[in-house]
Formats: C-alpha cells, sequence, structure tokens
C-alpha cells in the first residue's frame, strides 16, 4: 500500500521526466508511463476504494492533484515542440494533386521481375512464334511421337499442321539452331493448354524458360543459376530443394521447390502445410535435344529450366482464382501500381 | 499408383514413418504422399456375427439383426439387402463416428430400437462401395477392434509418377526404389509350382501375326478351377490399391499385376470357338464388345486377340465380354503378353478406354517378366481355385529383347552433375537396383529389362544421381556463358509505352489470343482469323486478328461491372492464316466514360482528344512522328468519327469511336474511343536520337491572338497558317482557350492563340513584333474570313 509521500514522489520522478523531454512523443510516453490508463498515479487512484474514508479523502486528493499537475506541466511542455501556428485557410490535409497513374497487368510486371533477373545475369532474350510446328513443340524436344509424355501438355491444333506452342522450350531449339555456343538465353512468351478452365488452370498462360549451352556446363551451374534468382526474387534467406522429376527434353530433371517465404517454411495456407512451393522445372539438356541441332553433346552440355509466370504471380500475390489474371477488371489490375 | 504401407515393409525392411518413407521416395524421383487408409477414428468398430434376422415389420428394406459382439447381443436395424444371418461383420457401436462424421447413437426406426450399425465399405471409408455391408471371413475374432483384425489399420502411399517411371508401376518396383535407398534388398516371395502331367500346349496354339505389336504371348492353361470369392489377405491387398475384389481368379490376375507390374487377363477357354490365339490387327469395320459392356466399331489401329475366329480382347487395354471369366467358368486361359506401347496407345485412344493394363503397357512392361507374372498368378489360382495347371507355358516369341549394355564413364558422371562421387558408391547404386555391373575401367552397365528407360549413359547418370540425392550436387555460384547480352530494341519499345502510358494514367490489360468466330468477324469486317480445330469453349473459337476485340471485351466486363470510367491499353499479340500464319504484335488504347471527380477539378468526359493526347505521348516520347490524321472508316468505328493515324511513312494505326452497333455486341451503350497502332510499323518509324539545341541568347517576345471563326474551320489549319506566316521568327504557338457561346453567334467558335517570336540572332524590335503579328492576324482574316478580336 502507498502513502501520499510515494505520491509526490511520482509525481516528482514524472515532473522532472517532463522537464528533460527532447520531443513531442517522448512526453506522449511519459503522459503514458504516469496517468495513461495503466500509468503509475492512475493505478494509485484505483486503490483509493480499499481505504478507510479519512484516507481515502486525503490520499485521492493528493493524488488527483498530482495528476492534474502532470497533465498541465505536459501540455506546456508540447507547446514548445509545436511549429508556427497555420494561416487557417491553409489545410495542409487536402489531398495532394495528382495525376492518376495507370497500372501494368500483373502477368507483365511479373514477367519483367523475372526477365529482369536473369538480365542482370547475362541472359539474352530470344523469342519465337505462338504458333508453331510439331517439330518446334515435341519432337525437336525429344517427345518421341506416340509417347505418354505427349500427354503431359494437351495441345491445341490449327490448321496447317500446326499447333499453339505448349511452352517456350521451342524457341530454345529454334534459338540453338541458328547460333554457336556459348548461348545464354531466356525465352519469356505466351503459352497454350487445352485444359479445362478453373481456378488453378487457364487455357493461356505465360512462361519464362531459359538454357545456357557451353563446354563444361554441369547440374551443379544450374544449381546455382537457380539458388541466385530465386533469393533475387523471393528473397535472400529462401532455402532450396531440388527433386527429382522428368520433362522429355532435360536429363537428369528435377523440379525446384522454394520454402514458403509467407511462413519461411514452419507451413501455412499457402504451401498447404508442406513449407514448400513448387516454382519451377530444370535439368541438362538432353543429349538428343543438342545432337538434333547439330551440336556435339560430348564436347557441349547446357542446362535449361522453365517456370510458369502465372504460377509465381498467384504465389507472390496470394491470388486464389487464376481467372481474375484474365478477366481485366481494374478493380483487380489497380492493385498493381 | 497406390502402394500400401504394409505390402513394402513385407518385402523390404526399413524402419521410415510412412511420412518419412513418403518424403525419401519424393526426394527419389516419384512425389509420394502417405495417408491412412481411411480417416475415421477406429474406436467402438468391433468385428461381430449376425445371429439372427427378421424384418422390421412396416418397412420393405429393413432388417432387424441381433448382433454378438463377442460379450453382448445386440439389436441392430441394417437397410443392406445382403444382410444375412451366420455372417461375420464389422459393427459400429454407440459412439462410433463413421465416414463424414457421421455418429452412432441409439436410435429408433420404425419404432424399432437399434444399438449401432453394420458397416459398408463406404461408411468406413476404405472404399466407395456401398452396395451393401462388407462380409468378412469367419477366421477374425469376435469383438476385436475391426481395423486391426483385418489388417486395415494401414497407411496406402500414393505416387504422382512422371512418363519415364513405368518401372514404378508395381509394389515390387517401389520396393525396390525402397530398398536401395534403405540400403536392404528386397525379400522376394518364394513359392512352388505344381503342375499336373496334361501339356497346356495340346489345349491352346499361339500365332502373332503382327510380331511388331506384340512381340511376346504366352499363355497358362488352368482347369477344374471354382469361381469364388478370394480369401481375405487378396482382397484387403487389393482394397489397400484402391481396386475392387470381384472373384478369385480376377483378383489374383489384379494382385500379381499390381505386386509385379505386369498385366495379366483370364479368358474362358469354353468360350473359345478354336482352341487358339491369332494375334492380329482388327479389320476395319469389325464389331467387338469389351467386358465394360461397350460395342466398338475397330479399325486396324486396333491390336486385336482373337480365338482364330473372333476377337477376345483388346491387346493391352481391355478383355472381350464373351469371353469374360464367370460364375461358371471352369478352365482358365491365362494371358501374359508383352504389347508394344505406340500400339497400346493408339488402341486406347481409339476405344476411348484408359486401364490399368492400357497404362503399363503405354508407359514400357518389361517383356521378360511375362513368365514370372504367369507362374505366380498360376500358383495363386492354384492354391485358391482348386484349379489344376497344365503342363508348361505356351510361349510365342519371336524376337526376344535382351537387357541393354551401357558403357558409363564415372568421370563423365562427375562432369556432367558437377560431383565429385566416387565410382565404388556408383557401382553400389547400380548394383541395389539390380543393374549389371562389369568395372573395365569404365562401367559396362546391364540395365534389367524393366528399367524400360534407360537405355543411354545419361540415363545412367540420371539413376545415379536421384538415388545419391539431388543433395549431392554442390551448388555453384560461377557465372559462366557469355560476359554481355544485349537488351532488345523491342523489349525497349514495349517498356517504354508502358512507362508513357501508365504515367498517363492508363491500365494495362491482357490479351488472351483467342476470341469467338461470330463476334470476331463483326469486330475485325470478316477479316480471315486462325482457326482452331480443338476448341476449349465455344466462345474461344478462333485466334485474334485484332487487339479490339480484347479492348472491347475487356470495356464490356468492367462496364458491366459498373467501372464505367475507363482508360486502358494493352499490347498483344494478333494472329493472321498463312504460311506460316503471320503473328505481329498492335497496341490498343481505349477511354470511356470521364475523368476523375477531385475536390479540385471536376472530372471531364473522356473523348477523342485523350486518346490522341496518350497517343502522340508514347510515339513523341518514341520520337515517331504523327503527320496527322485522315478520315478512313473502319469496320467496327463510327464512320463520322474513324480516322487513319498517318506517320512518316504511311498508316500507323486508327483512331475514332465505336460503332454504337459493335458496341452492343459487348452490352455496351457508353460511346468508346479506341485507338489501335500497329507495334512494327510505329517500331520503323523511331527516329534518331536527335542533337541538342543551343539554349536562346535573346529574348522572347510572346504575343496572344484571339479570332472568331465559322465552325467549319479546323484549328490545324489555322495553326498550319500561323506557322507558315510567323516563318523563321515564329518560335512556337499554342492554343490555350476554345469557346463558343451566344456572345460570338451560333456556328461559330473562338480561339485563342498563343505565340512566341524570337530571333537567334539577335533581340527583336517591338514593331518588327507586331508588324509580323498582324500579318499574321490579316492572313487568318483572309484566308478564313476569321474576325480578329484580340491582336
Amino acid at each position: 500500500m502507498s502513502g501520499i509521500g510515494d505520491v509526490h514522489r511520482i509525481l516528482a520522478e514524472a515532473l522532472a521526466a517532463v522537464g528533460s523531454a527532447q520531443s513531442r512523443p517522448e512526453l506522449e510516453a511519459i503522459g503514458v508511463k504516469y496517468i495513461g490508463r495503466k500509468g503509475e498515479i492512475t493505478s494509485v487512484l484505483k486503490t483509493l476504494k480499499d481505504l478507510p474514508l479519512e484516507e481515502r479523502k486525503a490520499f485521492g486528493a493528493a493524488a488527483n492533484e498530482a495528476k492534474v499537475k502532470l497533465e498541465t506541466a505536459i501540455a506546456e511542455a508540447v507547446q514548445k515542440f509545436a511549429g508556427p501556428a497555420l494561416d487557417p485557410t491553409f489545410d495542409p490535409t487536402l489531398p495532394g494533386i495528382v495525376h492518376r497513374l495507370g497500372a501494368i497487368h500483373p502477368i507483365n510486371k511479373t514477367m519483367g521481375q523475372i526477365v529482369d533477373s536473369f538480365q542482370r545475369m547475362g541472359f539474352a532474350i530470344a523469342k519465337g512464334p505462338d504458333i508453331e510446328t510439331e517439330y518446334y513443340n515435341f519432337e525437336g524436344l525429344n517427345f518421341p511421337p506416340d509417347h505418354p509424355a505427349r500427354d503431359m501438355q494437351d495441345t491445341f491444333y490449327v490448321e496447317g499442321g500446326l499447333l499453339l506452342r505448349t511452352h517456350t522450350t521451342p524457341v530454345q531449339v529454334r534459338t540453338l539452331e541458328k547460333v554457336k555456343p556459348p548461348v545464354k538465353c531466356i525465352t519469356p512468351g505466351k503459352t497454350f493448354r487445352n485444359e479445362a478452365i478453373s481456378t488453378r488452370a487457364y487455357y493461356v498462360f505465360h512462361q519464362v524458360d531459359g538454357f545456357l549451352v557451353d563446354e563444361g556446363v554441369t547440374m551443379a551451374d544450374l544449381k546455382g543459376c537457380l539458388v541466385a534468382f530465386c533469393r533475387d526474387f523471393f528473397g535472400e534467406k529462401l532455402k532450396l530443394r531440388f527433386r527429382p522429376s522428368y520433362f522429355p527434353f532435360t536429363e537428369p530433371s528435377a523440379e525446384v521447390d522454394i520454402s514458403c517465404f509467407l511462413c519461411n517454411g514452419k507451413g501455412c495456407q499457402l504451401c498447404k502445410f508442406a513449407g514448400w512451393l513448387e516454382i519451377l522445372g530444370c535439368g541438362m539438356i538432353d543429349p538428343n535435344v543438342l545432337a538434333k541441332v547439330g551440336y556435339d553433346s560430348e564436347k557441349y552440355t547446357g542446362y535449361a529450366f522453365g517456370m510458369g509466370v502465372e504460377r509465381i504471380a498467384l504465389l507472390k500475390y496470394m491470388v486464389k482464382d487464376i481467372r481474375l489474371l484474365y478477366e481485366n477488371d481494374i478493380r483487380f489490375i489497380r492493385q498493381f501500381l | 499408383m497406390n502402394v500400401p504401407y504394409s505390402w513394402l515393409k513385407e518385402l523390404v525392411d526399413f524402419s521410415w514413418s510412412p511420412e518419412e518413407l513418403a518424403n525419401r521416395l519424393t526426394l527419389a524421383g516419384a512425389e509420394t504422399e502417405a495417408e491412412r487408409l481411411t480417416d475415421i477414428p477406429f474406436d467402438n468398430i468391433v468385428i461381430g456375427r449376425v445371429e439372427e434376422i427378421s424384418k422390421v415389420p412396416g418397412s420393405d428394406h429393413l432388417t432387424l439383426a441381433t448382433v454378438f459382439d463377442g460379450r453382448e447381443k445386440l439389436a441392430v436395424v441394417c437397410g443392406a439387402p445382403n444382410v444375412a444371418a451366420g455372417q461375420n461383420i464389422i459393427l459400429a457401436k454407440i459412439g462410433a463416428e463413421l465416414k463424414g462424421g457421421f455418429k452412432i447413437k441409439k436410435a429408433k426406426l420404425r419404432g424399432v430400437e437399434s444399438f449401432g450399425m453394420i458397416c459398408s465399405e463406404r461408411e468406413l471409408g476404405i472404399s466407395d462401395d456401398h452396395s451393401g455391408i462388407m462380409v468378412l471371413e469367419d477366421s477374425f475374432s469376435l469383438g476385436a477392434p475391426a481395423f486391426e483384425a483385418i489388417g486395415l489399420d494401414d497407411h496406402v502411399l500414393s505416387l504422382d509418377l512422371t512418363p519415364n517411371r513405368a518401372d514404378l508401376l508395381s509394389v515390387m518396383g517401389v520396393a525396390r526404389d525402397v530398398a536401395c535407398l534403405a540400403g536392404s534388398k528386397i525379400k522376394y516371395p518364394t513359392y512352388m509350382l505344381e503342375e499336373v502331367r496334361d501339356e497346356a500346349a495340346k489345349f491352346i496354339k499361339i500365332d502373332i501375326a503382327d510380331p511388331e505389336a506384340c512381340p511376346r504371348y504366352a499363355a497358362r492353361v488352368i482347369r477344374n478351377i471354382k469361381i469364388g470369392p478370394s480369401p481375405w489377405w487378396i482382397k484387403r491387398k487389393l482394397l489397400l490399391c484402391g481396386i475392387r475384389p470381384i472373384n478369385n481368379v480376377v483378383d489374383i490376375t489384379n494382385l500379381v499385376m499390381m505386386e509385379i507390374g505386369h498385366p495379366l487377363h483370364a479368358f474362358d477357354y469354353d468360350r473359345f470357338l478354336r482352341k487358339e490365339i491369332l494375334v492380329r490387327r482388327a479389320q476395319e469395320g469389325e464389331k467387338f464388345a469389351t467386358l465394360d459392356g461397350k460395342e466398338h466399331v475397330l479399325t486396324p489401329e486396333v491390336l486385336l486377340i482373337t480365338d482364330g475366329e473372333k476377337g477376345v480382347a483388346c491387346g493391352g487395354v481391355m478383355g472381350g465380354q464373351e469371353s469374360e471369366v464367370s460364375d461358371k467358368t471352369t478352365t482358365v486361359l491365362l494371358e501374359s503378353a508383352y504389347f508394344n506401347a505406340p500400339t497400346v496407345r493408339r488402341s486406347r485412344q481409339k476405344l476411348g478406354l484408359i486401364t490399368e493394363a492400357s497404362i503399363r503397357f503405354e508407359k514400357g512392361c518389361d517383356p521378360n517378366a511375362v513368365e514370372k507374372a504367369l507362374d505366380r498368378a498360376a500358383y495363386l489360382l492354384g492354391e485358391y481355385t482348386g484349379g489344376e495347371i497344365l503342363n508348361g507355358v505356351v510361349d510365342c516369341y519371336p524376337n526376344k529383347k535382351y537387357p541393354v549394355v551401357i558403357k558409363v564413364r564415372p568421370e563423365r558422371v562427375n562432369a556432367v552433375l558437377g560431383t565429385d562421387i566416387p565410382k565404388s558408391r556408383m557401382v553400389e547404386i547400380l548394383q541395389n537396383i539390380e543393374y549389371g555391373i562389369k568395372d573395365r575401367g569404365h562401367l559396362e552397365v546391364t540395365v534389367p529389362t524393366f528399367a524400360v528407360d534407360v537405355t543411354r549413359e545419361i540415363d545412367v547418370i540420371e539413376e545415379i544421381v536421384r538415388l545419391e540425392g539431388y543433395d549431392a550436387v554442390p551448388t555453384r555460384d560461377k557465372n559462366k556463358g557469355p560476359l554481355f547480352s544485349p537488351y532488345p530494341e523491342d523489349e525497349q519499345f514495349c517498356d517504354n509505352i508502358r512507362r508513357i502510358l501508365t504515367a498517363q494514367g492508363y491500365d494495362e490489360i491482357y490479351s488472351g489470343g483467342m476470341a469467338d468466330k461470330k463476334l470476331l468477324e463483326q469486330v475485325s469486317g470478316a477479316q480471315p482469323a486462325v482457326e482452331i480445330l480443338n476448341p476449349i469453349a465455344d466462345d474461344l473459337t478462333v485466334m485474334e486478328n485484332t487487339i479490339l476485340f480484347t479492348l472491347l471485351k475487356s470495356a464490356g466486363h468492367n462496364i458491366a461491372h459498373r467501372n464505367v470510367d475507363l482508360k486502358l491499353f494493352v499490347i498483344g499479340k494478333i494472329y493472321k492464316p498463312g504460311a506460316p500464319p503471320l503473328e505481329e504484335e498492335e497496341i490498343g488504347i481505349l477511354v470511356t466514360g470521364k475523368g476523375e471527380d477531385t475536390w479540385y477539378n471536376r472530372g471531364a468526359s473522356l473523348g477523342f482528344h485523350d486518346l490522341k493526347g496518350a497517343v502522340e505521348a508514347f510515339l513523341g516520347w518514341n520520337r515517331i512522328t504523327v503527320k496527322g490524321y485522315e478520315p478512313a472508316a473502319r469496320p467496327a468505328l463510327d464512320a463520322a468519327e474513324s480516322m487513319a493515324i498517318l506517320g512518316a511513312d504511311g498508316e500507323l494505326g486508327y483512331i475514332g469511336a465505336v460503332g454504337e452497333n459493335i458496341a452492343r455486341l459487348f452490352d455496351v451503350k457508353q460511346k468508346l474511343w479506341v485507338a489501335v497502332i500497329s507495334f512494327n510499323k510505329a517500331r520503323r518509324g523511331i527516329g534518331p536520337v536527335k542533337p541538342y539545341q543551343p539554349l536562346p541568347k535573346y529574348p522572347a517576345a510572346p504575343r496572344d491572338l484571339a479570332v472568331v471563326v465559322d465552325e467549319k474551320v479546323r484549328a490545324g489549319e489555322l495553326l498550319d497558317k500561323i506557322s507558315k506566316e510567323g516563318g523563321s521568327l515564329l518560335e512556337s504557338v499554342s492554343i490555350f482557350d476554345l469557346f463558343r457561346g451566344k456572345q460570338i453567334g451560333d456556328g461559330k467558335k473562338s480561339l485563342a492563340f498563343s505565340m512566341v517570336y524570337r530571333s537567334p540572332e539577335r533581340s527583336l524590335e517591338a514593331e518588327e513584333v507586331n508588324a509580323l503579328h498582324q500579318k499574321i492576324a490579316e492572313s487568318l482574316k483572309e484566308g478564313f474570313g476569321a474576325d480578329i478580336r484580340e491582336a
């Protein structure tokens, strides 16, 4: 149980603090500490009800007085830090005058960021047609005819024996046909798959594929490149996991998972409590692919990787329905300023 | 592929939990999840026996069963059609919780009290079967906790297989990887096959007319079999694998397929017209009914197994209805064949069927597993159907497939992977998955025929790194490849367009590339479009041939959602038929509605001049000249407000108001203004970077000029005239006011110009400027009948 002496001591301490305060926030903190809802003087006042009537009167008066004194002292001290008085017709709280800026579509925005990251690592940009031949989309990439690998990519066909490319990897073949190693490219672009439209799949999507062919390129180089990209794009502390997988045009092939950037791998809604997010596919370019474009696959090796731009955008912005990306609703697009 | 955890435990010694095992398999190349067979709690679910049954009065389907649970008799009302006295069943007692959270409580049905429930497989969460209650063998002790007693207290591993892992389409195949990862060996089941003296070859003759499609066909004959239910251990394994038990013969063929991975088929031998097998292509139009009851009209793409007269099975896909094993079957012809993968793929595509057999053959089976599967199944048929196995396998194997031998250079393995794996470790890994190895400096690797995808050194490298773990590959952070890669000019142009238009307040939309054919025809004026032969939806049948379509569709979507004030742009591909088809990019811009209301400004209605400003801003910023605009009709535009945009070398695109009838197609009633510009034409117009102009040394002389002219006089004409008359001393001219009103009369407008005069060589005298300014004013009076208000 505190006595009146305690109230005086607390007040003296508080006034000293007010005297030496150097800023408004400091003064506000002093207010909270002593006369806030759980402040020291406030607490003293709360104990009054337990006291005999006489003591309660005297003690209550002292504590109340201390509270008022401190409030006044703080109010005075605040004046020291106030700026000059404003002209009443000058209202700085009206919104600033601004020409509203437009937003870049989240697909292009995400793609731009991915491309930029690889550009800084020295990858050139190569492009190819959306309407492709069977050869560049499949055969040239070591998809044998009548092989179940064809079922991995449901294909749209158009007249003239052509198809809508199911990945941007055909550009790899087109590029390798034209140039001599070393060659280091990414191939961003639009791709199409004849899959039922749902919250997770749409008939059109975008990929950024990339590849490097040179003498002495190893799987360790592939890992280095992708670790660099994922950390650049998703954050320094990210962990990566390489799992064996299968693509006809790479061998060995891998899927790359990153530790969930939302929960740091602890498990959350975003990563479906796995702690990992599947982010891209990669591998060493299959010798058959190199041989088809006339490279000596004993001398040259290469790696390739590919990622879905939409998948990355959905993860990054935590969008649950891929269709939002294609509706062109400005209420959605304007969130990506 | 579903693999029971307990089955793997039978075959391999390992100590991992189901979850840990799933993780190990995932990291070795097969994405695996482990789940309990059922998610219901096991409490209060016991083995019981139906002692007696009676009808529930007033119900045509309810039965009152007296069930003994080992301690007491309980009255249980049951709705299943197959309940009968003497059955061992699974009883959910009061307090149990079944699939879907269904809680068992004391209940009253038609006035009869019930103290539990006799369960179907679906209610227990172990399959979808709800046709009746689950009836057990008599061997389980009454009252025992049911799941443990019958061995369904188990986990199932579901493996999501990539097309190259045909070797994992069996429990044995998965066990092989598990053994390698755990450093142990598979315990193969052992058995003794007992054959009777009669030779199978006397009962069946095999001929293959197309040995490429069917390189091997082997069969056994088993007679005096008795069709019946399988023993529980077989049913249990099938249930765990997600396969419905049917009868002992069919179950055994399925069990062996799951165990070894080789599909088998059992025929009712007595249904064969001729006692032979002829494997041939189907004839065009040949009819055949598969055992699922479907009638097919075949083509030669389908490989048909015949009895020399008629079809009995579609090779590698499904058996025929007529020769299907039935309750009356006594002699079984057991097929174990090897079909070529592309043949089975084409057959099943033609038939529109995907079966457990077709999945395996299509991914690639092991021709040398034919006999092993046949013997194993024959043994089990002998054990569990009472059948007699005739002597010998009738085997037609014209071209034997031998294991592939591959030269593997350990240094090459490390060179591709960037690793330092010792040769001895490579040997160990490969031997663990049953590869034969001879060390001859390099490794001579004999690949077992079940590893159908391993044919080259690189395939072996993949096997090594897969099983060593990808963590064994270091992360090398040295940059490789060219030092520098330029940023393409097209990309720069795109970036610049985006930069300028977003700065002007335009939101970027996205073009999906496909359109509704009829709608696109109206928008494009029936321009040809690339048609999609297998469209995904009725409104996505052609490729977009004008970006205008995306603009209109997006405006329609937004306006329908009450986003009526829009400033949109898109850079998107358009496609035109040709050989090869033409693909090019277009830049589309659209405005409609009005600008934003703010405290300092009322938003004005958006129209042509906003659009013109945006077009000139992004073109100008990219040093692309716009020479002017001239009226030009476009199919989707209102002819009165439709113009071509002219660049230095011809048309860049067009700009104008969308025709009302076209806007209506997209449910839009408000006025839409659009501009469409060819990316390539604009890009070709990009001018050189100009050298800097020295800053002026002499003062400027500003003057204003306001004139009233007829409405029909265009501002541009006046500007041109002013520039021409002003000559080299007129530095700039701009319009700072436009006014229409009663004061100046109907059909008139007032335009105010702000001019700046300056000479680069000297200070201009006031008189000189005034004279020139006056001369300009006079020229407007003469040329356009302008009334000079202020000069």
